[in-house]
C-alpha cells in the first residue's frame, strides 16, 4: 500500500469566540493548514474531506461535513462527519490515511470543528454527558468528569496513586501551555492551585478537568505520489492504530486502564514497526488528569501504575525523558471535542518541522497520538516520522 | 358478617432514616403546632410512597418468610400516590417479585385505607400482601405540616397465621370538611373546628366498635388514627380502652404523621414490643372508621422487621430544601434520553437486579443484553437474580458541574453533592456483576472504594412526567467500620 503524509495541519486559536460559527472557525482553520503547505493546495486538489465533529448544542446534526466543506470552498467532493465522541477528528485522520493507502485519493482534509461556549449553562452539561453510556451509567448520576473520577478512585486504590500526582500533570499541561499563542488557558498555575481548586467530581478539582472550548484543526494528507509536488518536508505517518470499547465503564475488563487505548497503541507501534522506546514526544488525550496517567500506562511509557510518578518525577515535562502534550494538551490548550484529535496532529507536525518555538522539543523526530472518544470506548493512535528519519 | 379467613403472619415497618427535633421547626417558624410531637420523620428526596412501600415490603416478606413470588393479593394504600391515575401496584408487584396474576388493587384517599386493606386481607383466604405508604403534606405553616412525617408499614396475611384476627368493623357517617385535600393540591387541609373533628372521629369510632366483639380489658395496645401525638387520646373513649393501652402503641411522637401508614406503624412497633392483643382503629376524615382486633396465640408471636429508627438529625435549613420550598426545580435544556419504552425492557434489572448467565462460560453478564462480555457468544442469557449486596469498585463525590442536568435538583437537595459509584454485586453462587449505581449517603465523603453495600429502590428522576424507579446502594455500615 501507498505511504500517507501529513504536508500541511494548523488550528485556530482554541478559546471562546461568541462571533465565531463551527462553520467558519473551520475555514479559518483549513486556510491555515493550506498556508503551511509549501506547494500550496487549491480546492480542486483535494479528493475527499472528513470533519470530526460531535455538534454540541444541536447544531446542524445532518449534513455537517457538507455545510462545513461548502463554507471552506470545498465544493462537491465526498465529505463526511466523523462521530467517535472526543476521538472523531483522529478517526477522520484514520480514514484519510485509509483513502490515501488504499488508491481511491491523493488529496485529503481531515480536521474537526467545535462550538461548546454558546449554549446555556443547563444545555451544556446534557451535551458533555451525551457520550456516555446512556442507559446505566449517566443513570447513575454521571457526566464524563464523573466516570473519569471513578477510574481515579479506582488507580488510586489499586496503584496508590495520589491527588498531588494528578495535579502535577495539570501544574505541566499549564507550564506547557503558557509557551502556546493557540491556547486558549495559557497561563501557568501552581501546584497549590491545582490542589486547593473547587472539587467537580472528587478525587478530581477544577484544574484536573479540560475546559469547553470553541475552534477547529485541520490537517491535509497526501499520497507517496504526490506528495513531492507539495514539500520537501514531508511528515510520513507510519502507524495508525485503533480500537474500540465498551462504552460504559462497568462493561469493562478494567477501570484503571483504558484496554482499548493499549489495542491501539500495539497496533500503531506494529504498523509503525517502533516501540514505545522509539517515541520522542507524545501528544495525550488529557480530558482528565488521570486519563494523562493512564496514557502514559496504556502507551508503554512506563509500567501499570507508574504512570503517577513519572509525572510526579516531571519525566514527561518538556526536557524530560519523554514530553508530553507540549502544546499544553486539552487541559490547558482546550479541547473543542471534534477538532481535538486534528489539533493534536497540529503539534506534532510543528514539532517535527521544528517549528514549535520554545517549547520545541531537541532532536524531535517521531511523535505519538493518542485521542480517546468518551471514557475510552474509541481510541485512536497515530505515529508520525519527521523528514529527518531515514527510511 | 363477613367471615374472617387469614391472620399476620409477617409485619415489615420502614421509616426514613432523617429526623426533624420539634425544637428545630420551632426554632425556624417561631411556633410549633403539632401536639406532643418531639421528631419526625423527612423522606429523602428520592422517596416517596412507592418506594417507602417497597422497603417496609421485602421486611414484611422477609419476617413472614415468603418470597414475593408466592403473594395472591396485593393491597396498596396510600393518600400521597406519585401518580393521580396509573396502577402502582403494577410497579410495586415487579420491584417485590408479585407474580403478574396476582390480584391487586389501590386504596386512596382517605387515612383509613391503610386499615381497610388490612380488614380486607383478613377476609381473603389466599396470601395477602397489604402495603401501607405515606408522606403526607401540609401548608408549609401550619399545624399539619408541623405534624407531617413519613413511613410504611407492610404486612403479610394468610390463614393460620401467628396473629389471629379475632373481628372486624367498618362504618361511616358523612362529616365532611374535617381533613381533605382538595383535587389539585399537594396539601392537606382542614377548617380545624375542633369540637367537629372529636365529634366526627368519636361517632365513628364508636359506631364502628360497636359493632366489635371483643373484651376492652384484654386489650394490651391501641393502635389509634395518629395525625398527631394528641389525636389518638381522644379514641380511648369511644373504643372503651384507657390512655395506658393507648400510649402503648404510640409511635406518632418520634415519626410524625405518616397518613395512612401511622396505624400500621402503631400496630408494628406494639407487636414489636410484645404486645399479645392490639385493637386496631383507623380513621379516615369523611368519616369512616376500620377496626380489627389481633390476638396472638400463646407463644405465637408473629415475626416483625423494623426500620424505624432515625439515625440523622436534620436542621431546619436542611429540612426546608428536602421538603422543596426553595429548591429552583429542574433545569431546562434537557437530561440523558432514555425513551420510556427502552426503560420498561429494562425494569427487570432496575427493579430486580436480574442478570443472566452465560449457558456456555458460565459468566454473570448485567445487563443480559448483548454477546457474553467474557466468551464474545451470543447466547440466550439464563435469568439469574443478583444478590442486593456488593462491593463498591470506583467511587466519586459529584459536586458542582460535575452532575447531569436532570439530577441537578436532587443533588441541590442532597446538599450539593452527591455519591456515585460501580458496585459488584455478589453472584446467588459466587461470582459478581458490575454496574453503575448511585450511592445513597448522608456522608458521601466517609465513602470509600472496597465498601460493602446494598441495594435499595428509589427514584432516578421524572421525564416526560414518567418516574423513573431503580436501584440505588446505601453502604452497609457494619461491614465498613475503618
Amino acid at each position: 500500500m501507498r505511504d500517507a503524509y501529513l504536508i500541511g495541519a494548523a488550528q485556530t486559536d482554541f478559546g471562546a469566540f461568541p462571533k465565531e460559527s463551527y462553520r467558519s472557525l473551520f475555514r479559518q482553520a483549513y486556510e491555515a493548514a493550506v498556508e503551511t503547505v509549501p506547494g500550496g493546495i487549491e480546492p480542486e486538489d483535494v479528493d475527499e474531506a472528513y470533519v470530526g465533529m460531535l455538534s454540541i448544542g444541536g447544531r446542524q446534526i445532518g449534513l455537517s461535513a457538507p455545510a462545513v466543506a461548502e463554507h471552506a470552498g470545498l465544493s462537491n467532493i465526498p465529505c463526511t462527519r466523523l462521530e467517535n465522541a472526543c476521538a472523531a477528528s483522529g478517526y477522520a485522520i484514520r480514514d484519510a490515511v485509509q483513502a490515501v493507502k488504499s488508491g481511491m485519493a491523493d488529496i485529503v482534509v481531515a480536521g474537526g470543528t467545535e462550538v461548546m461556549n454558546d449554549v446555556s449553562s443547563e444545555t451544556l452539561p446534557y451535551w458533555l454527558g451525551v457520550s456516555g453510556e446512556m442507559e446505566w451509567e449517566r443513570m447513575a448520576g454521571t457526566t464524563f468528569a464523573g466516570v473519569y473520577a471513578q477510574i481515579a478512585s479506582a488507580h488510586m486504590a489499586e496503584y496508590g496513586t495520589t491527588r498531588e500526582q494528578l495535579s502535577h500533570v495539570a501544574v505541566k499541561s499549564h507550564q506547557h501551555g503558557a509557551m502556546n499563542p493557540h491556547a486558549q488557558l495559557g497561563f501557568e498555575c501552581s501546584l497549590e492551585d491545582a490542589e486547593n481548586a473547587q472539587i467537580v467530581a472528587d478525587p478530581l478539582t477544577l484544574y484536573h478537568c479540560c475546559p469547553t472550548t470553541d475552534g477547529a484543526a485541520v490537517t491535509i494528507v497526501a499520497s507517496e505520489d504526490v506528495v513531492e509536488e507539495y514539500t520537501d518536508e514531508p511528515i510520513r505517518i507510519v502507524g495508525a492504530g485503533a480500537a474500540s470499547d465498551g462504552v460504559g465503564l462497568f462493561q469493562r475488563d478494567s477501570y484503571t486502564n483504558l484496554p482499548a487505548a493499549r489495542a491501539a497503541a500495539d497496533r500503531a507501534y506494529e504498523m509503525a514497526d517502533v516501540g514505545p522506546n522509539d517515541i520522542d514526544f507524545a501528544e495525550v488525550h488529557d480530558c482528565f488528569s488521570i486519563a494523562e496517567i493512564m496514557a502514559y500506562e496504556d502507551l508503554q511509557f512506563c509500567e501499570p501504575g507508574e504512570g503517577g510518578r513519572l509525572a510526579e518525577e516531571g519525566k514527561t515535562a518538556l526536557g524530560g525523558q519523554i514530553p508530553v502534550n507540549t502544546s499544553g494538551g486539552l487541559k490547558s490548550k482546550g479541547h473543542p471535542i471534534g477538532a481535538t484529535g486534528a489539533g493534536q496532529a497540529v503539534e506534532i507536525f510543528k514539532q517535527l518541522r521544528g517549528e514549535a518555538g520554545e517549547r520545541q522539543v531537541e532532536g524531535a523526530k517521531r511523535g505519538l497520538a493518542h485521542n480517546v472518544g468518551g471514557s475510552g470506548g474509541a481510541v485512536s493512535v497515530h505515529i508520525f516520522e519527521g523528514p529527518e528519519v531515514d527510511t | 358478617m363477613r367471615a374472617i379467613e387469614s391472620g399476620v403472619a409477617g409485619i415489615g415497618a420502614y421509616v426514613p432514616d432523617q429526623r426533624i427535633p420539634a425544637s428545630a421547626l420551632r426554632e425556624g417558624w417561631g411556633q410549633f403546632l403539632a401536639r406532643g410531637i418531639s421528631t419526625k420523620a423527612v423522606p429523602a428526596p428520592d422517596e416517596d410512597a412507592v418506594t417507602m412501600g417497597y422497603e417496609a415490603s421485602i421486611r414484611a416478606l422477609a419476617a413472614a418468610d415468603v418470597d414475593g413470588s408466592e403473594v395472591e393479593r396485593l393491597l396498596f394504600a396510600s393518600t400521597t400516590l406519585p401518580v393521580a391515575e396509573e396502577d402502582l401496584t403494577a410497579r410495586l408487584g415487579a420491584m417485590l417479585s408479585v407474580p403478574e396474576t396476582a390480584i391487586r388493587s389501590t386504596v386512596t384517599g382517605s387515612t383509613a385505607a391503610g386499615v381497610q386493606c388490612l380488614v380486607e386481607g383478613a377476609c381473603s383466604s389466599g396470601r395477602t400482601l397489604v402495603v401501607a405508604s405515606d408522606c403526607p403534606y401540609g401548608a408549609p405553616d401550619d399545624a399539619i405540616e408541623h405534624a407531617a412525617g413519613a413511613g410504611a408499614a407492610a404486612f403479610v396475611l394468610e390463614p393460620d397465621a401467628p396473629l389471629t384476627v379475632m373481628d372486624i368493623a367498618e362504618y361511616a357517617l358523612p362529616y365532611p370538611g374535617t381533613r381533605f385535600r382538595n383535587k389539585g393540591s399537594e396539601t392537606v387541609d382542614s377548617l380545624s373546628i375542633t369540637s367537629y373533628e372529636r365529634e366526627s372521629l368519636k361517632r365513628a369510632l364508636s359506631g364502628a366498635a360497636s359493632q366489635l366483639d371483643y373484651d376492652t380489658n384484654k386489650v394490651a395496645a391501641a393502635a389509634v388514627h395518629a395525625p398527631d401525638a394528641a389525636i389518638p387520646y381522644r379514641g380511648s373513649e369511644p373504643l372503651g380502652v384507657d390512655n395506658e393501652t393507648v400510649a402503648a402503641a404510640m409511635i406518632v411522637d418520634e415519626i410524625g404523621d405518616a397518613g395512612t401508614a401511622g396505624v400500621g406503624l402503631a400496630l408494628a412497633s406494639a407487636v414489636a414490643d410484645g404486645a399479645d392483643s392490639v385493637l386496631v382503629a383507623g380513621y379516615g376524615s369523611g368519616a369512616t372508621a376500620a377496626l380489627l382486633c389481633l390476638e396472638s396465640a400463646a407463644d405465637q408471636a408473629p415475626p416483625v422487621e423494623l426500620t424505624i429508627e432515625g439515625r440523622r438529625r436534620l436542621s431546619f435549613a436542611e429540612y426546608v430544601r428536602l421538603r422543596g420550598e426553595v429548591t429552583s426545580g429542574a433545569p431546562e435544556g434537557g437530561g440523558g434520553y432514555v425513551s420510556v419504552p427502552t426503560w420498561q425492557r429494562s425494569l427487570a434489572q432496575r427493579y430486580r437486579l436480574e442478570a443472566g448467565r452465560c449457558p456456555t462460560c458460565k459468566e454473570l453478564n448485567f445487563p443480559p443484553t448483548g454477546v457474553c462480555s467474557a466468551c464474545g457468544t451470543s447466547v440466550e442469557y439464563e435469568p439469574v437474580e443478583l444478590k442486593r449486596s456488593g462491593t463498591l469498585e470506583a467511587l466519586s463525590v459529584i459536586s458542582q458541574g460535575g452532575a447531569p442536568p436532570e439530577f441537578a435538583e436532587l443533588q441541590t437537595k442532597y446538599g450539593g453533592a452527591y455519591a456515585t459509584g460501580i458496585v459488584a454485586f455478589d453472584g446467588p453462587e459466587g461470582g459478581s456483576a458490575s454496574a453503575p449505581a448511585f450511592v445513597l449517603d448522608a456522608e458521601p465523603d466517609d465513602l470509600a472504594v472496597g465498601d460493602r453495600v446494598e441495594a435499595t429502590i428509589r427514584r432516578i428522576y421524572t421525564q416526560e412526567g414518567v418516574t423513573r424507579y431503580g436501584f440505588k446502594v446505601a453502604p452497609v455500615e457494619e461491614a465498613n467500620e475503618r
